[in-house]
């Protein structure tokens, strides 16, 4: 009996190993521009059915249409791209086009691992880019980095039925931080709240629509950057705080959730509105329960309705083999009506407004999108986004210290202080 | 001697709570499976779904290669509990047999070596197979296994071989087998019960492995399970819970047949174990 297991093993290892052998495959191909046939990898980090089917569709019009310069889709994920590239920077293997955030790319430009594309992109993406949002893909000495493809923002979603109920309507181009908590406040009573805010991580909120009332952060870029929290930084979460203790118009125990654990609550009605990123309304769309109606409201505005812009983005490795034929790929992404499909699909708005025209146009502007698109313009870099240690400051001292103000545990001078005093203890 | 009734009645009520307790998360998954968005968004989750909706597991079968990945993370899988059994078992033997200096040095190496962390590791790990060529292949991903996996292996490996007698090897010496026979014959078979709890840990470290894997291999066809998995999950914390939990149903399933496989030779291996000690 032993001798047959024994032997059972040894015959499936070997066949296994046999067959592991001849199961690997390097499909990086040659191609070196002089017309032979280049097999490009592009590594997408689509997530929703329909992106996936939209970048799916894309990669495959261009291959039909580029027989010499073949793409292939890799799909990433997003929560583990980052270690993903830096081993594969490190290695040298990175997919030739990659796909992330601005925000998590700064890093790799820094340290010279991605191309410089500006003299592969065609005139006419330059041009249909805002000038704001270019400055979040190029690197100190003005390169530029990556295409920026997709944006994101903060939004109000409202429950249509209760906003009617209580006489609340938000038709203008925008929505004051005064309106909102007046808004919250009425819609509160009989055990519901006006106002859901999934704040589980708040620090990227609290600075992206810090640019509201021009909360800046930071002063200065890289290593040299210096902390400024003022009033104007601190307006946000004295706001979001005033609403939840004071007004009590904020549930405060939804500011321990995520952005989507306040989702069932706002579907049963417990609250009126949440703030949430405008991505979440795919969610809306497909886990609202039957005759559920919601809307977006109009973007936020404080002294601007300025909020910070982090698209995704799509570069090419400094070490790529196929840099010309990549940012060909790149370009022919940004095209308007592939940047709609995408955007589309998963409910982000596109860096060029031909693009956004078309989702207006597509859409009709239901379901949130004219408010949703309108936000877009209105993206820009932020300060924070050229500070090298701010991923640092964000997980040790900033993300704590909201936690805890926003618990009621601490009050606003001390949260200040320990924004100013821990971005000291991070970059020295 | 008879058990009292009241003794009797209390053991199966700890039996059952037990088994709930083992077979609750699995029903729940189960249960997931096959929930419909609007149940998810649900403000009172119910244990069982509503209506059962199949469509996660449409959903997790043809979007994302799921029976490819399950097939790589086997194929991996296997080759690499094989690998590591065949070179760790006489490697196991010495040590457990043999007095030396490099048995100190050895063991104080397996300990050392469970301690970094494997972010550490991954990129002279990688720069070391690329010049190779078995970064992308599966052999390569089988390799980096078999070396996370040998030194826990040996561990666990030389502490069976250890608690074999050394009378009985002795005393088949005596009898006149060689060494190799008395290993063959004498020793292996109480070793059943070790090397199949070795198999089983090796055989759970590369099913579950997703880092090394996540960096080694870029074609979509190499693929394993795990990484497939992780494509459920999305930035700021989006997950699609319906098909994820549909296709981590799908991917329990080889695992217990392979548990159940093995798990009946190990208790079989025990029993033998005991009547020949």
């Amino acid at each position: 009996m032993y001798k047959k297991l024994v032997t059972a093993l040894l015959a499936a290892g070997a066949a296994v190993a046999l067959a592991a052998c001849g199961g690997g495959s390097d499909n990086t191909s040659g191609g070196d521009g002089s017309g032979e046939k280049v097999t490009l990898k592009f590594q997408s980090l689509a997530f929703q059915k329909t992106t996936v089917a939209a970048t799916k569709k894309i990669v495959a019009d261009w291959n039909a249409a580029n027989p010499d310069i073949q793409v292939e889709y890799v799909q990433g994920s997003w929560d583990s791209v980052h270690d993903q590239l830096v081993t594969q920077f490190q290695g040298g293997t990175a997919p030739d086009i990659i796909h992330d955030e601005s925000a998590d790319i700064t890093g790799f430009a820094n340290q010279g691992y991605l191309a410089d594309l500006t003299p592969y992109l065609s005139q006419q993406t330059k041009d249909a880019v805002p000038a704001g949002v270019w400055d979040t893909v190029k690197s100190g000495d003005g390169k530029i980095v990556a295409a920026p493809t997709l944006l994101q923002s903060y939004v109000v979603f409202g429950n249509s039925a209760l906003l009617k109920q209580a006489g609340v309507s938000a038709t203008g181009d925008s929505l004051s931080w005064d309106q909102l908590a007046a808004n919250a406040k009425k819609l509160t009573g009989n055990g519901k709240y006006g106002l859901g805010w999934g704040l589980k991580s708040p620090t990227a909120t609290v600075l992206n629509l810090g640019m509201n009332f021009d909360g800046a952060f930071f002063e200065g870029s890289g290593r040299d950057a210096k902390a400024k929290i003022g009033d104007a930084e601190l307006e946000v979460p004295k706001r979001i705080h005033a609403m939840a203790y004071t007004d009590k118009s904020i549930d405060p125990t939804s500011l321990t959730q995520s952005g989507s654990d306040v989702l069932p609550g706002f579907f049963g009605g417990k609250y009126a509105m949440v703030v949430a990123g405008n991505y979440t309304a795919q969610q809306m769309a497909e886990q609202a329960p039957k005759g559920f109606q919601w809307e977006v409201l109009p973007p936020l505005k404080g002294t601007s309705e300025k909020q910070a812009a982090n698209p995704q983005t799509l570069s090419v490795p400094a070490e790529g083999k196929h840099i010309e034929q990549s940012a060909k790929f790149i370009d022919y992404f940004m095209q308007a009506e592939n940047l709609a499909a995408v955007g589309q699909g998963d409910w982000l708005i596109p860096t060029t407004q031909a693009a956004r025209d078309k989702i207006q146009q597509a859409t009709g502007g239901k379901n949130g999108w004219t408010q949703t698109l309108a936000g877009g313009s209105e993206l820009t870099k932020a300060p924070f986004q050229s500070v090298e240690n701010y991923p640092k400051w964000k997980d040790q001292i900033a993300t704590p210290a909201l936690q805890e103000f926003l618990a009621n545990k601490i009050d606003l001078a001390t949260l200040g202080r320990k924004l100013n005093d821990g971005w000291g203890q991070v970059n020295s | 001697m008879r058990t009292r009734p009241v003794t009797r009645a209390a053991q199966y009520v700890a039996v059952l709570c037990y088994l709930v307790f083992l077979a609750t998360p699995l029903v729940w998954l189960l249960s997931s499976s096959l929930k419909s968005p609007q149940e998810f968004a649900s403000m009172d989750p119910s244990f069982l779904p509503q209506q059962l909706d199949f469509s996660n597991f449409s959903d997790a079968l043809e979007e994302q290669g799921l029976v490819r990945s399950m097939l790589n993370s086997l194929q991996i899988s296997v080759a690499t509990t094989v690998l590591v059994l065949i070179v760790s078992l006489p490697v196991a033997y010495a040590l457990a047999r043999f007095r030396s200096r490099l048995r100190p040095v050895t063991n104080g190496w397996i300990l050392i070596s469970q301690v970094f962390p494997v972010i550490l590791i991954v990129i002279p790990l990688f720069m070391i197979l690329r010049p190779l060529q078995l970064t992308n292949t599966i052999p390569g991903v089988v390799i980096v296994y078999m070396v996370w996996s040998m030194p826990f292996a040996l561990w666990m490996l030389q502490g069976y071989v250890a608690a074999v007698p050394r009378e009985l090897e002795e005393a088949a010496s005596v009898d006149g087998a060689s060494r190799l026979r008395t290993i063959v014959s004498i020793v292996m078979p109480l070793l059943r019960p070790g090397l199949i709890a070795t198999a089983m840990f090796t055989f759970i470290s590369a099913w579950n492995e997703f880092f090394f894997a996540l960096v080694l291999l870029q074609d979509p066809q190499l693929k394993t399970l795990p990484l497939v998995l992780a494509r459920f999950v999305g930035a700021e914390g989006q997950v699609q819970f319906g098909p994820l939990a549909a296709a981590s149903v799908l991917a329990t399933v080889p695992s217990l047949i392979f548990f159940a496989f093995l798990q009946r030779r190990l208790v079989s291996g025990l029993l033998s174990g005991a009547v020949k000690g």
